[in-house]
């Protein structure tokens, strides 16, 4: 499904250069649930974006489904990501001036197509994330725990056919992050893929390959299961 | 389809400004104080345009005045105050030279002359006036007989009376043939005038005594010059042609040369409605400049606390961006809470504009003021113009960030 050649992320800011990754190549198949670990500050957020194409490699081919996307324009690049990405951020990134249910419809604003069922699937969703009696709360009521589980719910409206997930426990103490790990097993037990970039352990074992980095390259690979 | 979308947006732009109240109101000031001045401007345009049309219907739009001395109601070019220029040979001139193309009459009108029949006394205007003069006027008679030629060339001591007179002086009788005592020189009623009400500026149209145009000037007011002389242009002439041919005769029988101020005055309805209009001219265009300056104002506001927004919601953009939002569809979000706010603070500014459109004309009647929808349509586009034209900015901003600029 996805195949990384030779990824290189060079920051320029303020007129100074900051090398980052400095050549990645590894492949995720489809329906795998792949952990990439590092540790803090080595440009795990960098190459998750670069995943999602919200941000451009320096260097390199990044290959979705036999499709270069860095030859794509913004706006291709914006429809790919509504239809087959989902996002979970550390920070969840829900509005909260509008209540869960409408969080969860929010990728929806921008389909072409705007589903008959949406509101069924917003709930059946959020159900599974076990939130059903939070529809009409906004964000701000609720845990960080519950947030998360309302952005995973969001991530996956849309039936993406990639999940990823930028530091999705950072937030959250040890029986929240259970709960959010356990909605990843079932999501992947439904065939879904999973990218998730952390720096924990307990968390990177969860899934069924570990990508390590070490000095922005791909350090070791380990198959767990 | 796409309306549902586009809905869709609507209600999320929607959300968006009443999730901050405060930004909201501010935002929506400007255009509702413009729109509230621009409302109140197209309130007295339209006021005034109805005036007009009143005055134009008094008038008749086939009739002029002629004034002796120059600009009495002007006020303008000379001799003001000079009223005896006109006189009875100068109406038979225009009608031996004109009658083909008008139909001429004279007339001296005068305040204040005590009437009594028995014992019941009031005061009345007298019109001193010839058989034209009804007919130009279309003063019709109720009961009895109008004044004909044989009145005015015997001078004889006949007159009309309007119906307040009628009411001022008689109880019960029938006043047709009774003597009454103009100034204390009898007449006797002839005929009732068909009631005419009340003119645009407010005055009793029916409280006036009608009287030979040759009798008022030899018996009553003791002349030989005469006020006013109205004419009524006929069918297939030009009112304004007429008006210059007028003026031609007289300035030959004045002896005025080229150039020089006339000693009278010719009033047509156009010339009123000038004079409307002119009178009212400063009041509109500084309304509208006012509201200009108001909708600028509030645009340059609404921009500023709008690019606030942009930066204080840049993880919203980025979150949204992340989910599949096209640099498009971010540039229209923003612009959309911006026209929204723009058509908010119209609604606002309509009904503050509207307020005085029904209220001040009962409160004070010499304002013209009327009501039109003009006002909704000019507010609906200038508050579009104004969320269009200022919100491009920080839409332009927000949809320019990068996805990761956004997120960070
Ligand atoms: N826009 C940027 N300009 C310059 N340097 C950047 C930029 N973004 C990230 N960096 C640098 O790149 C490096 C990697 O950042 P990144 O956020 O990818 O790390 P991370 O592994 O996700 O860290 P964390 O665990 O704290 O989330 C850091 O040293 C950071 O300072
Ligand atoms: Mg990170």
């Amino acid at each position: 499904m996805i195949e990384l050649k030779g990824v290189k992320k060079t920051y320029y800011t303020d007129g100074k250069e900051t090398p980052v990754l400095y050549g990645i190549d590894f492949k995720v198949e489809e329906g795998e649930y792949v952990a990439i670990m590092a540790p803090s500050g080595t440009g795990k957020s960098t190459l998750l974006n670069i995943l999602g194409t919200l941000d451009k490699p320096t260097e390199g081919k990044y290959l979705f489904r036999g499709r270069d996307l860095t030859e794509l324009n913004d706006d291709e690049l914006s429809k790919l990501r509504n239809k087959s990405f989902g996002f979970v951020f550390q920070l969840f990134n829900l509005l909260n001036r509008v209540s869960v249910l409408d969080n969860i419809l929010l990728p929806l604003l921008y389909t072409e197509v705007y589903p008959k069922n949406a509101r069924e699937k917003a709930l059946k969703l959020l159900s599974m994330v076990g939130l059903s009696e939070r529809v009409h709360y906004k964000p701000n009521a609720l845990s960080g725990g519950q947030q998360q589980r309302v952005a995973i719910a969001r991530a996956l409206i849309n039936d993406p056919d990639l999940l990823l997930a930028d530091e999705p426990t950072g937030n959250l103490d040890s029986k929240s992050s259970g709960e959010i790990l356990e909605i990843f097993d079932e999501i992947h037990k439904r065939g879904r893929t999973i990218i998730v970039v952390t720096h924990e352990r307990e968390v990177a074992e969860r899934a069924e390959r570990i990508i390590t980095l070490k000095d922005g390259k791909v350090f070791k690979e380990e198959r767990l299961k | 389809m796409k309306l549902k979308s586009f809905v869709r947006l609507l209600i999320h732009s929607f959300e968006a400004i009443l999730s901050s109240k405060g930004k909201a109101i501010l935002m929506m000031l400007g255009t509702a104080v413009g729109i509230m001045l621009l409302s109140g401007v197209v309130g007295i345009s339209r006021g005034v345009e109805k005036r007009i049309e009143e005055v134009m219907k008094f008038v008749g739009p086939r009739t002029g005045i002629i004034f002796a001395g120059g600009g009495r109601l002007t006020g303008a070019s000379g001799r003001t105050g000079s009223g005896a220029t006109l006189k009875l040979d100068d109406l038979n001139a225009l009608r031996s030279s004109l009658s083909d193309r008008a139909v001429f009459s004279g007339a001296i009108r005068r305040d204040g002359f005590s009437l009594k029949y028995g014992s019941q006394a009031t005061e009345s205007q007298i019109f001193a006036g010839d058989t034209e003069f009804l007919i130009v006027n279309e003063w019709e008679i109720d009961s009895g007989e109008p004044i004909d030629n044989d009145d005015v060339r015997n001078v004889k001591r006949v007159c009309i009376l309007g119906i307040t007179a009628v009411k001022n002086l008689f109880t019960d009788e029938d006043p047709i043939g009774k003597r009454i005592l103009i100034n204390n020189i009898p007449f006797e009623v002839k005929g009732i005038f068909k009631p005419k009400g009340t003119n645009p500026m407010g005055f009793d149209l029916d409280d006036i005594v009608f009287i030979p145009l040759s009798t008022g000037m030899k018996r009553v007011f003791h002349t030989d010059s005469i006020r006013v002389i109205r004419f009524k242009v006929r069918e297939g002439f030009d009112l304004t042609n007429v008006q210059e041919e007028i003026r031609g005769v007289l300035n030959q029988r004045h002896k005025i040369k080229e150039g020089e101020p006339s000693d009278f005055d010719i009033r047509t309805p156009l010339f009123i409605a000038n004079r409307i209009n002119e009178m009212t001219k400063t009041i509109r265009l500084g309304g509208y400049v006012l509201a200009l300056v108001a909708l600028f104002v509030g645009g340059i506001v609404l921009m500023n606390i709008l690019l606030l927004s942009v930066s204080e919601r840049i993880k919203e953009i980025g979150l949204k961006r992340a989910i599949g939002a096209t640099q498009k569809d971010i540039f229209v979000e923003f612009l959309l809470e911006s026209i929204t706010v723009s058509l908010l603070g119209m609604a606002l500014g309509v009904i503050f504009g509207l307020l005085p459109i029904f209220l001040l004309p009962k409160i004070m009647p010499m304002i013209p003021m009327a009501f039109t929808v003009k006002v909704f349509l000019y507010g609906f586009l200038f508050s579009l113009l104004v969320g269009i034209f200022f919100g491009v900015q920080p839409a332009r901003r927000a949809s320019k960030l990068t996805p990761i600029e956004a997120l960070r």
